[in-house]
C-alpha cells in the first residue's frame, strides 16, 4: 500500500541514514553484512537484503519509496535506466506484479 | 511589500538529468526544450530570490511524526548531496539561500498553525537539482528550500497545502522588503511510483487530466478532485508530491495554470510537465 511503512523498522533507519553519509553508503555492497549488524536487522531482514528481495523487505516494514534505493545501495546508482542492474533486480523481485508500460 | 513575479511547477524526474539519453531521441527533445523554456519563464520575470516546495525524498524529515514543511534557512546549500550525485549525473553545485526570508516565511507558517519547522542542514536530491540545473543555470539567484512531506503518511490534504500556499504568498507580500522580487517554484511528481508493481509505467491519463484541471483555475475542485487517494491510485509513493503543486496553486491565488510542457517516459519512469501561472492574484 502506497506510503504505509514501520518507522521503527531497523531497515528503514539504515536506508535513512546510509544515504546522508558517505562513510557509510562507500562500498555498501561488499559492507553490507557489517552494516546489518550494526542496524541490529532481524535475520528476516537480513535475508531479504542479502537476496535483494524488496519486495520481502517491503512487507518487512521497509517504506516504499526506500525499495528502489535499497537496489542502488547494493548495484550502484549511475545509469539508472531499466536496463541497469538496480533497476533489474527490482523486477526480478517482483516478478509478475510488475505491471507493464503500455505506450499510448 | 515584496512581490511575486513568478509562479510554476515542475516534475524533478531524476532521469531528466541521471539518464536521458536512454530516453528515445524525441521524447529527450521535448523534455529539453520543455524545461528550458521553463527557465526562460521564470528568468525573464528577473527574481531576486526562489521560493521552492518539494517533497523530501524521506532524506531529511524524520521517519515519525513529520512536520508538513521545513523551511531551509541556510546562508549557502550544496548539491544533489554525494549519495545522488552519480544517480543525477551531475557533479556538484552551490546556491545561496536567503535565511531572511526563510525565517520569515517559517515564521509566518507557524504564526499560521501550519506544521511546520525550519533547519539549515537539508540534503537536497533530484527534488531540486534537476529544476534548478534549468531554472538557474549558472546558479545565480538564490533559494529558499521549503521541503514538503508528500510520501509519509499521514501527509497534507489538499486544503492544508492550498493553505500553506495561501500562507506563504501572504507572507511574501507582508513581511519580505519591500521591492523584493519573489519567485515559487514547486517541483514533483508527475504520476510515478518508485516503490511499487507500477514501477516501470505510469498514468499518462491521469497527468494529462490533472494539468488540465489546473487549467480551469478551481482551487476548490482541485482539491475536491485531485485527492490523495487518486494520486496513490495513478503512482503510490510519487504522485502525491503533486500537493507541493497545489501549494503553488494557491501562491497563485488560484488563477487557471498554463500547461507548458508534457512527455509521459517510460524510460524514466515518470509523467513529466510544467505548468506556469501568467496571472498571479
Amino acid at each position: 500500500m502506497a506510503n504505509e511503512f514501520d518507522p521503527e523498522l531497523p531497515s528503514n533507519h539504515l536506508i535513512f541514514e546510509v544515504r546522508r553519509d558517505p562513510a557509510l553508503y562507500t562500498g555498501f555492497a561488499d559492507r553490507m553484512e557489517e552494516v546489518m549488524e550494526s542496524y541490529s536487522l532481524s535475520e528476516a531482514e537480513r535475508a531479504a537484503w542479502r537476496e535483494v528481495d524488496v519486495v520481502a523487505l517491503g512487507n518487512l516494514g521497509v517504506h516504499p519509496y526506500f525499495l528502489p534505493q535499497v537496489t542502488r545501495l547494493i548495484h550502484g546508482s549511475a545509469e539508472n535506466d531499466s536496463k541497469s542492474m538496480a533497476a533489474q533486480a527490482y523486477k526480478k523481485a517482483f516478478g509478475d506484479q510488475i505491471v507493464a508500460h503500455k505506450k499510448k | 511589500m515584496a512581490e511575486i513575479v513568478s509562479v510554476m511547477a515542475m516534475a524533478h524526474a531524476p532521469g531528466v538529468t541521471g539518464w536521458l539519453d536512454s530516453a528515445p531521441e524525441e521524447e529527450k527533445t521535448k523534455i529539453i526544450a520543455g524545461y528550458e523554456e521553463m527557465g526562460r519563464i521564470l528568468r525573464a520575470t528577473k527574481p531576486d530570490v526562489l521560493v521552492g516546495v518539494a517533497n523530501d525524498h524521506m532524506l531529511n524529515l524524520p521517519l515519525r511524526d513529520p512536520p508538513d514543511f521545513c523551511v531551509g534557512t541556510a546562508a549557502n546549500w550544496n548539491g544533489p548531496a554525494e549519495f545522488f550525485k552519480s544517480w543525477l549525473a551531475q557533479d556538484g553545485y552551490e546556491v545561496a539561500g536567503r535565511p531572511d526570508v526563510a525565517e520569515c516565511l517559517a515564521q509566518a507558517g507557524q504564526s499560521a498553525g501550519l506544521k511546520l519547522d525550519s533547519r539549515d542542514d537539508l540534503l537536497f536530491d533530484d527534488n531540486w537539482s534537476v529544476p534548478l540545473l534549468y531554472l538557474t543555470p549558472d546558479y545565480s539567484i538564490p533559494l529558499v528550500p521549503v521541503h514538503m512531506n508528500c510520501i509519509n503518511a499521514p501527509v497534507p490534504t489538499p486544503e492544508e497545502s492550498v493553505r500553506a500556499g495561501q500562507v506563504i504568498a501572504q507572507s511574501i507580500k507582508d513581511d519580505l522588503p519591500a521591492g523584493l522580487r519573489v519567485a515559487v517554484f514547486a517541483t514533483g511528481g508527475l504520476s510515478h511510483e518508485p516503490g511499487g508493481p507500477k514501477y516501470f509505467t505510469l498514468d499518462e491519463d491521469f497527468d494529462r487530466w490533472f494539468m488540465a484541471l489546473l487549467e480551469e483555475g478551481d482551487l476548490d475542485k482541485v482539491c475536491r478532485e485531485a485527492t490523495v487517494e487518486r494520486m496513490n491510485e495513478a503512482g503510490g509513493g510519487g504522485t502525491t508530491e503533486l500537493l507541493a503543486w497545489m501549494v503553488a496553486m494557491a501562491v497563485a491565488g488560484g488563477t487557471p495554470a498554463r500547461s507548458v510542457f508534457y512527455v509521459g517516459s517510460e524510460e524514466l519512469r515518470c509523467g513529466i510537465g510544467g505548468s506556469v501561472w501568467d496571472s498571479i492574484h
